[in-house]
């Protein structure tokens, strides 16, 4: 992401939450923030929880934003936190670049804010006939992230929708998504098509799909992993198993048993470290009203 | 099962199923399905992995469905919805954040303010990629080896392959620490203060902390992602609790740093290795068989490099590719006013005569030295020894009017020749400026005198606790012209923002010089640095300079070098108490010239040895 991209990320998520936009230039924001955004990212629980228990106006922070990467000299100079005084109260200056924390929090909040929608699309306007319905089929959309693990670890997403209707999987459901208008309102001459499977089945359906995919895809990262794993097991029982042979004397038992403790503890971080695995992770997934019947 | 979200008004029921689904390749038929599928278990049971499905002999796919028992949740109770754009943007944010593969180093892109040196990378992809995340970083002094680790680190917590991480360095290091991953970093780690400070999930503490009760326990009933032990030679010993401790802490990832692997031992090396790999190098009689000849001498040479290149990554100044800048030494000679100059004589008089009397005890001659040294300091300072001395003696020694004569003549001094000439040097370099002396009395004196005459000084102490160290530290950068460190004061700070150096008394240990520059002269100082030497006339400190200065020549050795020389040296008898015998044992000041200059020959030859066994 370069200082743009974060730039816009920023505002867009300004935007949805409603913050109050005081400033802007292509370099930096000033912004007050919305109770929402205040209460995600401001890390103040006992104030809210006060204005929450007396009722209170609560007084949100400003921030000014700044989307130039400072140099190594300006962080070392700046104190931790740094703010200017103004009429209107205090902004804390703060540098938002990629990789800090007040993106990677930003990151945190909007998936925290983006996990479950219902969404209908909007009919094309203009063309309706009053007195017609249209057929509207519900989706599931799911946007899967798949991580590759073992000492190592990539990751893929995939975003995908399945019609709850008939069961058709589409595996670029997200990105159809991407240029429809939706709308959390029920558009008016709609009708909605009646599930043919319910919400649970829809995603079994999804993740076999995806268990099938997986299971076509590249294995040989697993194999060199699990080689590895077994060169670390072999070493240290090279190691540990001579010893513990060596130990047969009864007055020695104590000190085998410590021993036969460590050698498993050993064998259970290597495990732990090497043995390859995918873990699949629903990001966030909605129930999308599309027009059609699918 | 019925889904309950779907009663809006003008459904048309028999819309659904008049509909055949369109075939696509992905789409299993439905009714086939419904009998090979494991259905779901009841709701209550769902965990986030009710039943891991091998996708290949070797690996499993676990599920956490999480998000997806939330919707479901939200359906049954009809909302509430999140915000459309919410759910784009924290896809954007998870595509920005994607690790898309095995190896590339992604935390260099999410740190664009910071320029790691070549090897710094090339050692954080080898201990990511070739070690697995268990290795020893054994990097010679001032080379980076914090950076090291915190690359590996950071990018093993942006593939989020660590989350839970356990830092133990030296108490007086854990601040810095913290301060560096930080904010070097963007780590958010924090330093261990209370039991609950464990709940983090980066902490850095001192392992003097880590193993005692009841943290210890609270470790070891932990699982770490990574542990980092900073000054790890202080494991090379399996008996003692350090190593133990270790030992038992359950790990998956693990870095240790030392710039000394070796130090007497080659068992020492091979403890170390044991700990992150047990069986690396055999068991311990296969090592002692294969690859000791002698306690510091290996034998097989590159097979023994092949095991230790598996687990150990050691970079030296001498592979180039570092510029540190240049020392630059002054010494300051000076001459003691008459008064002053009467009482070192007076000093040196009764520890000579005293020195006998003690009949060889080593460690009370010592004490006697220090009077000498004290004397070129400060009157402070040789002040409270006496003082104190005196308090010791019975009421009916001779030797107590002896020393009251002393103190009388340190009331006749009036002035200090050497923080005149201080005051002098640091008002020509203009600039920020390290004092360093051995002694708090002279610390404080200098504090008062520099104050009379105008100069903002603040001090700084190995006494002080952390949290007034970082606050001196940060006065210093941003008000005072001067900080007065005492030695042990010099340990763990970093100052690369000055670059004056001034040794208003110098130790004898050149070590511990070398400590004192070190706070300076180290990566990341632009400038070169200047170091004075304040050195009295005819007195002890004049061969001391003589011999650390011209003599080795320490002060324009490669960094690092001297440590190795020095270990080599004091196998016998440190530094400190060679020259300490050699003063007490001299006639006059030409014999412990000559002396001292024997022992310097000697380090010499140790240098000159070390220096031709590192030849490429």
């Amino acid at each position: 992401m370069n200082a743009k991209q974060v730039q816009k990320f920023v505002v867009s998520y300004l935007d949805s939450t409603g913050c109050q936009l005081i400033e802007k230039s292509p370099s930096h924001v000033t912004v007050k923030l919305s109770p929402d955004a205040d209460r995600a990212l401001t890390n103040r629980p006992y104030y809210w929880s006060f204005v929450d228990r007396t009722g209170s106006e609560p007084e949100t922070m400003t921030y000014r934003w700044s989307f130039e990467s400072p140099s190594m000299a300006d962080r070392a100079a700046a104190s931790p936190i740094s703010y200017i005084m103004t009429e209107s109260g205090r902004i804390v200056q703060e540098d938002v670049y990629f990789g800090s924390r007040r993106l990677l929090q930003l990151f945190e909040a909007s998936q925290q804010g983006g996990r479950c929608v219902t969404l209908f699309e909007e009919p094309p306007r203009g063309r309706m006939d009053p007195l017609g319905s249209q057929p509207y089929t519900a989706w599931l959309g799911v946007n899967f992230k798949v991580g590759y693990e073992c000492d190592m670890k990539r990751e893929e997403l995939y975003g995908w929708g399945i019609s709850l209707a008939t069961g058709v999987i589409n595996e670029k459901f997200m990105d159809t998504l991407r240029d429809k208008r939706l709308t959390p309102r029920l558009p008016s001459n709609v009708h909605l098509l009646r599930n043919g499977l319910s919400l649970r089945k829809g995603m079994t359906q999804l993740e076999q799909t995806m268990e099938r995919k997986l299971k076509n895809g590249d294995f040989s990262w697993a194999v060199e992993a699990e080689g590895r794993r077994q060169d670390e097991l072999e070493r240290i029982r090279n190691y540990y198993e001579p010893m513990l042979d060596s130990m047969g004397h009864p007055d020695q038992k104590e000190q085998r048993d410590a021993l036969s403790v460590r050698f498993s503890q050993r064998e259970a971080e290597i495990d732990w470290q090497y043995r390859p695995k995918v873990i699949v992770t629903v990001m966030n997934c909605g129930i999308f009203h599309l027009p059609g019947i699918h | 099962m019925q889904i309950p979200f779907t009663s809006p008004a003008g459904t048309t029921p028999g819309a659904a199923s008049s509909d055949t689904p369109p075939a696509t390749e992905t789409f299993p038929p439905l009714e086939s399905e419904k009998q090979t599928v494991a259905p779901f278990k009841s709701p209550a049971s769902l965990s986030p992995d009710p039943a891991p499905r091998k996708l290949h002999p070797l690996v499993e796919m676990h599920v956490d469905r999480g998000a997806f028992e939330e919707l479901e949740r939200r359906v049954e109770r009809n909302g509430p919805w999140d915000d459309w754009s919410l759910y784009q943007l924290g896809l954007e944010a998870e595509e920005a954040s994607l690790v898309s593969d095995f190896h590339a180093l992604r935390c260099l892109s999410l740190l664009p303010h910071f320029e790691p040196l070549p090897h710094q990378v090339d050692t954080a992809r080898k201990v990511l990629h070739e070690m697995r995340g268990r290795a020893i970083l054994a990097d010679e002094v001032g080379l980076g080896k914090t950076i090291e680790a915190g690359l590996i680190l950071k990018e093993y917590l942006i593939r989020g392959l660590v989350r839970k991480v356990l830092i133990l360095v030296p108490a007086s290091l854990v601040l810095q620490w913290v301060r560096e991953l930080n904010g070097k970093f963007d780590i958010p780690a924090v330093a261990q203060k209370k039991a609950y400070t464990w709940s983090n999930d980066i902490v850095v503490a001192s392992m003097d902390t880590a193993k005692r009760e009841p943290h210890r326990e609270m470790l070891l009933n932990e699982e770490f992602d990574l542990i980092i032990v900073d000054e790890a030679h202080k494991l090379k010993n399996k008996r003692t609790g350090n190593y133990q401790f270790i030992n038992e802490l359950r790990k998956k990832y693990c870095l240790l740093l030392t710039a000394t692997p070796v130090q007497n031992d080659l068992t020492e090396l091979y403890n170390l290795i044991t700990l992150l790999k047990p069986g690396q190098l055999g068991g311990e009689g296969d090592f002692a068989a294969n690859f000791v000849a002698d306690r510091r001498v290996p034998k097989n040479e590159a097979k023994l490099h092949e095991a230790l290149g598996q687990v150990m990554i050691r970079n030296r100044r001498s592979d180039g590719g570092v510029e540190f800048t240049k020392r630059v030494v002054t010494n300051v000679p000076l001459r003691l006013s008459p008064d002053e100059m009467a009482l070192y004589e007076g000093v040196t008089d009764y520890v000579r005569k005293h020195a006998t009397a003690e009949n060889g005890d080593l460690t009370s001659m010592l004490s006697l030295v220090t009077l000498q040294r004290e004397v070129c300091s400060s009157r402070d300072a040789v002040f409270l020894t006496l003082i104190n001395l005196f308090k010791k003696t019975t009421e009916d020694s001779p030797l107590r009017a002896r020393i009251w004569e002393l103190v009388e003549l340190i009331k006749s001094i009036k002035a200090n020749t050497k923080a005149e000439k201080t005051i002098e040097l640091i008002r020509s370099i203009n600039d920020k400026v390290i004092v360093f002396t051995e002694y708090r009395a002279t610390q404080e004196y200098l504090m008062k005198f520099f104050k009379e005459h105008d100069i903002s000084a603040i001090p700084y102490r190995g006494g002080m606790n952390r949290g007034k160290k970082d606050w001196m530290m940060d006065l210093f950068r941003r008000r005072a012209q001067v900080m007065i460190a005492t030695e042990a004061g010099g340990e763990g700070i970093n100052l690369q923002f000055c670059h004056h150096v001034i040794n208003f008394d110098l130790p004898w240990n050149p070590m511990r010089v070398e400590q004192r520059i070190g706070r300076v002269h180290r990566l990341g100082q632009t400038e070169d640095v200047q170091i004075f030497n304040l050195c009295t006339l005819g007195t002890i400190e004049e061969h001391i300079v003589h011999l650390l200065h011209e003599k080795i020549n320490m002060f324009e050795l490669v960094i690092g070098e001297l440590d190795e020389i020095i270990q080599q040296f004091e196998k016998e008898d440190s530094i400190e108490r060679r020259l300490a015998q050699l003063v007490l044992e001299s006639a006059d000041g030409e014999e412990l010239r000559q002396r001292i200059d024997g022992l310097g020959d000697t380090l010499l030859a140790a240098k000159n040895q070390f220096q031709r066994e590192n030849e490429p």
